[in-house]
Formats: C-alpha cells, sequence, structure tokens
C-alpha cells in the first residue's frame, strides 16, 4: 500500500494524461517502426526473417500440379515459315504511350489463331499511360470475357507498366526533336526490353514488334511475315496522308530507322566518340544510307527482300531464338546505335541476317 | 570524490522536494518552462505530428495514389495478367518484403555435384517459398536429368512445408558444345574464346525463359560450389548494389599449398587492358588469368585478406559467373552475356562490361568467400598419376623386402654372434685410446695403391679388387689392416 502513497503515484493520479499519453504514444510508434509482424531469427542466420504464413497472398498459385514442377524441352522448340500449321506461338509485344481503336482493331483482325497469339503491352508511368491503360483495360475485357462466347480468346495476355522514367511528353514534334533523340530512344529501347524479357516464355517461337500507331495491314501479316523464314525481316511503314497538292489520299515513307550501311555512314561514325549515336532521318547528320522507305515499287513484287543494316520498331517479326541469343535493344550508343537501329547491329554481332520487305506495307497513324 | 557529490546532489534535491506540494508548486513558479513541456495537449499534439511523419515517411513511397491499377479476374478477362514493374526493383532487405528470387542454374554433365548441391539449397536461409528454381539443362550424357527430377521431387515432398521451393522450371536445349568438359578441356587458352561464346548462349536462354516480370533478384549460381553460407542471398543482397559477387577461391590439395583464388574473371578494368583491347580484332575476346593476355588488371581473388571485413566493397568491371546476385531490372532492362565479343570479352566478363555500359553498379567482396570444388588439371592428374603409383610402389616394395628377408634368412649363414666375438680381436689396432701402443704399418705398396686409383699405373691392378675406392675408405682399409 505504500506505493499508492508514493508522490508519482500521486501526480499520475492526478494529471493522468500527462503521464500515460507519451508512454502509450512511444509504445504505438515502437510497434509501428519495429513491430508489425512477428519477426523471428534462424538457427544458422544473423537475419530476422517473418513467419512463413500458409494464407499468404502469394504472387504464384500454389499447390500447382507435380509439385510446381515444369519441364520444357527447348531443343523441339522452332520457328518455321509454316508456323500456323506447326502450331507455333507469337508474341505480339506492343509498347503502348496511346491507346488508338484502329490499332486494336486491326489488331483483332489479324487472321492467325488467336489460340497461338500472345499479347504484350508495356505502359509508360505517366497520365497519358493511365489513359492509355484504362482504355486498354477495356479492350482487353472485352475480348478475354469468358462469357464471351462469339470470338476466340488470345491464349494469354501480359500488361506491364513501366518502372523506369519516361519523358514527360509524347507529343509528335517533341518526339522527333533531334537533340531528344538519345535521351528518346535509350528510354524506348529499355522499355522494349523490360517487355521482351519478362513475357518472352519458353513456348514462344516468333515475336512480333509491332507499335500501338500501326493502324492499318493485311490481314496475314503474321503468316507473310513468318513465310519469309528470316531471323528478322521488317515491313515497310508508310503514313496514309491528305495531299495538300490534289486534294487525295496520297501515301509517303514513315519509318527511316529500316537501311542499309552506307561508306558515309561509316566514315561518320568513326568520327564519333564512344557515346555518340547516329539517328536516322535527320538533316543533322547526312548519312547518305539507302532508306526502305524509299524502295517501294507499288507495282513490284509483294515478297522482294532486300537486307539491312539497320531496322526499326514499327513492324517487325523476330525469331524468339534471336532474342533468347541475346539479341536486345539496347539501350546504350551500340557502333554508334541506339535501340531497334541497335538490335539489328547486334543480331548480326551474333551471326544472324535482317532483312525487309520494301513492298510490303503496313500503316501508321496520321496525326 | 567530490565531483560525484555534486552530480547527486540535484537528484537528490528534486525528490526530496517532490515530498511536498507546495514545494513543488513554487518550484514551478520559479521555472514555468519546465512544467509546460508536458502538458497534455502539448504531449498528443507532438505525438501526432511524430505519426504523421511516419505515415509520410514511410508508406506514401509505397502507395502510389496517382497511378491506375486495373485488374483482371478471371470472371473478367481470362489469361490475363498486370504487374507493376515498380513492385519488383528488389529491397535490400528482399526476405522480409517478399521479394521473389530466380534461381538460375546452368548444368551440364553435373550428375555428380548434384547431391552437393541440393545439400547447400536445403540449407539455405533465404525463405524456400520465395525462391522459384530454374535449370537448364544442356549436352547431358549422364543422368543429370534423372537426378535432379528425383531431387527436386523429394525437396517438394518434404513434410514441412518452409523446405519447399516456389515455381520449378527446367529446361532442356543442347547447344552441341564441341569441347570436352574437362578442366583442362575447360580452361586451356585457345578453348577460351568458343566456349565462352557458348557458355553465354546458354546462360541468355536461361534468363530469358526464367524471368517473370514478378521478379525482384535474379541469382545465378553454378552447381560445383563445395562451401558456401546458407546466408549468401540475404549476405549479398542487404549490399543493394545491381550486381554482386563474392570472392571465389577452391581448396587444393596438400602438395599444391593447400588453397588457390578460383576466379579470376572479376577484376577491374586497367590501362593496360583497354590498351590491349584496342589492338585487338572485333571479334578477339580476352580472357582473364592468361598468360597470353597480360592486362595487369587488379583482379578480386588477389585482394582477398582472411581477417578483412566480408562487409568490404571492390567496384569491378568484369565479372565472373559462379554466383551472381543482381536485380532483375538489370536482365529485364536488357543486360545479358553476349555471345559476340562485347567490349573485346564475352559471357560474364562482358555482362559485367555491359552493366556498367548500362550504368549499373557492379561490385565484388573480396573478404567474402566461397570455395569451389577442387577439380584436377591434367598435370595435376600426371602428378597424382605419379603419386598413386609411387604410393603402390612402396606398396610392393614392402612386400618384396618381406619376401627378401625371408630368403636372406634361408640362404646365409648367421654370424652376427660369432662377429660379436670376433669383433674386438678385429679392431684391437683401431683403439686410438691406447697411444702408447707401438703400430706397425708396412708402407711399401701404398704408392703403388694410390697411383691404381688414379689408373696411372697399369701393373697394379691386379693386387687389388677394380672397384672405384675413394682415398678415405682406402685409409681405413689401411688402418684396419692388422699387422
Amino acid at each position: 500500500m505504500a506505493i499508492l502513497k508514493h508522490p508519482l503515484v500521486g501526480q499520475i493520479r492526478r494529471k493522468p494524461a500527462k503521464y500515460i499519453a507519451p508512454f502509450i504514444g512511444l509504445v504505438v510508434l515502437f510497434y509501428l517502426v519495429f513491430g508489425g509482424s512477428s519477426s523471428y531469427k534462424k538457427p544458422n542466420s544473423p537475419y530476422n526473417y517473418k513467419k512463413y504464413s500458409k494464407d499468404h497472398n502469394d504472387l504464384i498459385p500454389r499447390n500447382l500440379p507435380a509439385d510446381h514442377i515444369s519441364h520444357y524441352d527447348l531443343n523441339k522448340l522452332a520457328s518455321t515459315p509454316m508456323a500456323a500449321y506447326n502450331k507455333e506461338r507469337v508474341l505480339i509485344l506492343t509498347p503502348m504511350a496511346n491507346f488508338l481503336d484502329e490499332y486494336w482493331n486491326n489488331l483483332l483482325r489479324l487472321n492467325y489463331p488467336r489460340e497461338l497469339i500472345e499479347l504484350g503491352f508495356i505502359v509508360p508511368r505517366t497520365p497519358e499511360g493511365d489513359q492509355a491503360l484504362k482504355k486498354l483495360e477495356k479492350a482487353v475485357k472485352k475480348i478475354q470475357n469468358p462469357e464471351n462466347t462469339k470470338e476466340a480468346k488470345f491464349v494469354k495476355v501480359t500488361i506491364l507498366r513501366q518502372d523506369t522514367e519516361s519523358l514527360k511528353s509524347q507529343l509528335e514534334k517533341d518526339r522527333h526533336a533531334f537533340k531528344v533523340q538519345k535521351e528518346r530512344r535509350s528510354q524506348m529501347a529499355t522499355t522494349r526490353n523490360s517487355l521482351l524479357f519478362t513475357t518472352i516464355g519458353p513456348y514462344t517461337s516468333w515475336v512480333l514488334w509491332l507499335d500501338a500507331d500501326i493502324v492499318e495491314s493485311p490481314p496475314t501479316l503474321i503468316q507473310d511475315l513468318v513465310a519469309h523464314d528470316k531471323p528478322v525481316i521488317a515491313a515497310n511503314c508508310y503514313q496514309r496522308y491528305m495531299n495538300p497538292e490534289t486534294k487525295e489520299m496520297a501515301i509517303r515513307p514513315y519509318d527511316f530507322n529500316n537501311w542499309i550501311e552506307s561508306d558515309e555512314g561509316l566514315r561518320i561514325a568513326s568520327t564519333l566518340s564512344d557515346d555518340e549515336i547516329i539517328v536516322e532521318g535527320y538533316a543533322e547528320i547526312a548519312t547518305y544510307r539507302p532508306l526502305m522507305g524509299h524502295f517501294y515499287d507499288a507495282a513490284g513484287d509483294v515478297n522482294t527482300e532486300m537486307q539491312l543494316d539497320g531496322v526499326g520498331g514499327t513492324c517487325l517479326m523476330v525469331k524468339a531464338d534471336v532474342h533468347r541469343d541475346g539479341a536486345m535493344f539496347p539501350n546504350f550508343p551500340f557502333y554508334h546505335l541506339i535501340e531497334t537501329e541497335g538490335f539489328a547491329k547486334m543480331a548480326k554481332r551474333l551471326g544472324y541476317e535482317v532483312f525487309g520487305l520494301p513492298n510490303y506495307l503496313v500503316y501508321h497513324f496520321n496525326e | 570524490m567530490s565531483s560525484t557529490h555534486t552530480l547527486q546532489s540535484p537528484k537528490q534535491f528534486r525528490s526530496d522536494d517532490s515530498f511536498e506540494r507546495p514545494l513543488t508548486k513554487s518550484a514551478a513558479q520559479i521555472n514555468p518552462k519546465s512544467a509546460k513541456i508536458f502538458t497534455p495537449a502539448k504531449s498528443i499534439l507532438i505525438l501526432v505530428a511524430l505519426l504523421v511523419c511516419y505515415i509520410i515517411v514511410y508508406i506514401t513511397p509505397n502507395l502510389e495514389l496517382f497511378t491506375y491499377t486495373p485488374s483482371f479476374p478471371s470472371s473478367e478477362a481470362q489469361d490475363t495478367y498486370f504487374y507493376d514493374l515498380k513492385d519488383y526493383t528488389g529491397t535490400p532487405n528482399g526476405w522480409q518484403n517478399q521479394d521473389r528470387v530466380v534461381f538460375c542454374v546452368p548444368l551440364r554433365d553435373a550428375a555428380s555435384h548434384l547431391p552437393m548441391f541440393f545439400g547447400h539449397m536445403k540449407n539455405m536461409t533465404y525463405p524456400h517459398n520465395l525462391i522459384d528454381l530454374a535449370f537448364l539443362v544442356s549436352d547431358s550424357s549422364d543422368d543429370t536429368m534423372g537426378m535432379l527430377n528425383n531431387y527436386l521431387r523429394e525437396i517438394q515432398d518434404d513434410p514441412d512445408p518452409e523446405m519447399r521451393f516456389g515455381n520449378i522450371e527446367i529446361f532442356e536445349k543442347d547447344f552441341g558444345q564441341s569441347i570436352g568438359q574437362g578442366f583442362s578441356d575447360r580452361h586451356g587458352f585457345s578453348a577460351q574464346g568458343p566456349r565462352r561464346k557458348l557458355m553465354a548462349r546458354a546462360r541468355n536462354w536461361l534468363t530469358s525463359v526464367a524471368i517473370k516480370p514478378y521478379h525482384s533478384w535474379v541469382y545465378w549460381r553454378d552447381v560445383d560450389v563445395e562451401t558456401i553460407p546458407p546466408t549468401v542471398i540475404e549476405d549479398l543482397m542487404h549490399h543493394d548494389k545491381d550486381v554482386i559477387v563474392p570472392n571465389v577461391w577452391r581448396p587444393l590439395p596438400d602438395w599444391l599449398g593447400s588453397q588457390q583464388p578460383y576466379d579470376l574473371n572479376s577484376w577491374q578494368e586497367s590501362d593496360g587492358g583497354l590498351q590491349l583491347a584496342t589492338s585487338l580484332g572485333e571479334d578477339a575476346v580476352i580472357v582473364e588469368g592468361y598468360v597470353e593476355y597480360a592486362t595487369w588488371r587488379p583482379h578480386l581473388a588477389y585482394l582477398r585478406d582472411p581477417y578483412g571485413d566480408p562487409e568490404t566493397e571492390m567496384v569491378l568491371d568484369g565479372i565472373g559467373g559462379v554466383s551472381i546476385l543482381s536485380k532483375a531490372s538489370v536482365f529485364k532492362n536488357g543486360a545479358h552475356f553476349p555471345a559476340f565479343s562485347f567490349e573485346k570479352h564475352a559471357e560474364t566478363e562482358a555482362f559485367g562490361k555491359m552493366c556498367k555500359r548500362m550504368g549499373y553498379s557492379v561490385v565484388g567482396l573480396p573478404h567474402y568467400v566461397i570455395w569451389h570444388i577442387y577439380e584436377p588439371s591434367n598435370d595435376d592428374l600426371k602428378h597424382m598419376e605419379w603419386m598413386a603409383q609411387e604410393e603402390e610402389r612402396l606398396l610392393k616394395e614392402k612386400d618384396t623386402y618381406k619376401v627378401y628377408n625371408k630368403v636372406y634368412k634361408h640362404g646365409f649363414l648367421d654370424v652376427s654372434a660369432e662377429w660379436e666375438d670376433e669383433k674386438p680381436l678385429i679392431l684391437r689396432n683401431t683403439d686410438s685410446s691406447r697411444s702408447d701402443r707401438k703400430i706397425q704399418v708396412e708402407w711399401e705398396d701404398v704408392d703403388d695403391f694410390g697411383t691404381d686409383f688414379s689408373g696411372n699405373s697399369p701393373a697394379s691392378t691386379t693386387s687389388l679388387p677394380e672397384e672405384k675406392v675413394d682415398p678415405a675408405v682406402a685409409d681405413d682399409f689401411l688402418d684396419t689392416n692388422p699387422v
């Protein structure tokens, strides 16, 4: 009872909040900072671990068949010109900053069997990306809905949000300013790589890179490109526009990244320092490289092939083995080339040939 | 003493003071500030402020209030998945934050190493359910596949759910490697370029199919590691580097010096290395640790101090592939093991170079060591063969001597007892302690003896047996000759 007469107890009784509040506060703070969940030690480790709980919301599904052990024989994986007949899976990859209905409708028009098509999208970490994501979600939910029995479903759809920064403005004129090209294309390369290396699977035979602003292509696009049986093959990307003089719709070349190396290009490259790049289609650097965009012949054979040294990513079919061997989109100057052009160079360094189809057109959106 | 007294006195004063209320009050009046500090309103306000600070510091970076997150339940969209890559960038204490690690192991004719490897796997402290295993079995002629399956099934059937690993994928792909898998086949200088390019292809195939969007870390590990801490993943992870490797040594047999640096592919670039690189052709591959290419680079392996701080870091340019922990974003963003000459290197060394080029941190731990198994080289094998033969020969010799000894016993008469009797008589004259004794020595044919020895006088050769006798022996002979 003596303790109750202690002056400290008396003070606490008179003003309880004064003493108890800080104490409770400290306990709460301590709990928030250090506690939260039960941690424990393992006998052979100095670190703290969290208790394993069965009902933990895990990323991979629990209790997969065969004790989670799956087996893939990649020796049997092939990329042949008879892709559909051989049931080869095609992975269509699209970095998406804007969602265009025309793009989506064109994608749905492709007549390669959908049970063999896997889709992969990556959206930037910007408000625009949010907009694209919302529209994409809606479109995907329409086609992949289990209640939708009329349309065939894609075998798998993966949508990613980029973790790295992206340039704020994706406006047409900013996008093509020469000075921001290196930075923009470096980020684009990183984006493409993130998409590629998280979605390419042990069953993927072909990878089709299709830009989000390709709004028109032949419905047999996949079959046509695959039929050439080339490791890397690019379609010729054009754009429809209103000719102001004739007041008629006309077409003009759009993607200038498909080119053949020139002596002048090599000479310029030899004068540059290691971290400088050459980008095509700008007056600042005149490389005099023959551009595939200029080789289109409306009367020519649509199957004409030409060997290329640089490619663009607007519509590009790649055998998955090329990517698996390591050909990626360099986000740093690789032989003074970057992104898709650097990719072509890397594929060549790995011993693959790169081709283009000058008379096979796909159309870019006109903004 | 006086100082402690003055220190105690205020305490004394306070406790005395609190006994009587009026005095406390007056103290408060004298010093009004001290009384106001802990008013309930203020303390609660401070608390709230602290809480708000805590919430701002700890919670907001994890909450993205302004980005849209869609959801694709299978009732609305089949086989559709959304991942925000920012959720999987890897944290330094990933074992507490549910960071998933993809554990990549290339295998080739590795059946004999698997028991040891799975011993390490079972002991690993990183939560097993957060580890996804990816194996690439290539060009194997032994039962690597069968054994791998058995071991995996055993570990996945473990009654303790904490022992079981996450997703396990086994990939089979043959690359048609023409180079043998013996130590000297693999480590010969001329084999390095093509071998490393093939190894690089194999590694790229494995990463490209193994990495999923939800992986935060990638751990590469060779199967033939003999001794490794069970906490290796945590030990490497808490450094929070993009790419990090430990030091790799190997134990040696005693006759080779008991231990040796193993992995010489982890190094820092040097001027010598850069100079060498510019002098080589586009497809040349510099391989470290061979006299043919003297680069004078500082190697991680040689900087080891057995008593050094295991936390010490060293910036590297090229790395070895025995045990690499890297953030998954490094591979997701395109870094890979070049299967072509990249800046005059290939495979893991070029991977280090490429990571540097892409702006990632590449670090090695000189004093944190894991031990690779010892595999003998061709020279070692020859030496070991010789040692084995020598051992056998000695054993045989022992047996032969047993027989010989028997034969001697039977074939010769034992005269040792007689010798004991005769010895003092025969050696009588050699006792130098008795100097008073007069010894007569015949000196007559001594000269002849000497010349016969040098071979100048053939006349006397018949007098002595034709044996090479050195002068000392000859003297003894003369001395012991009884007169």
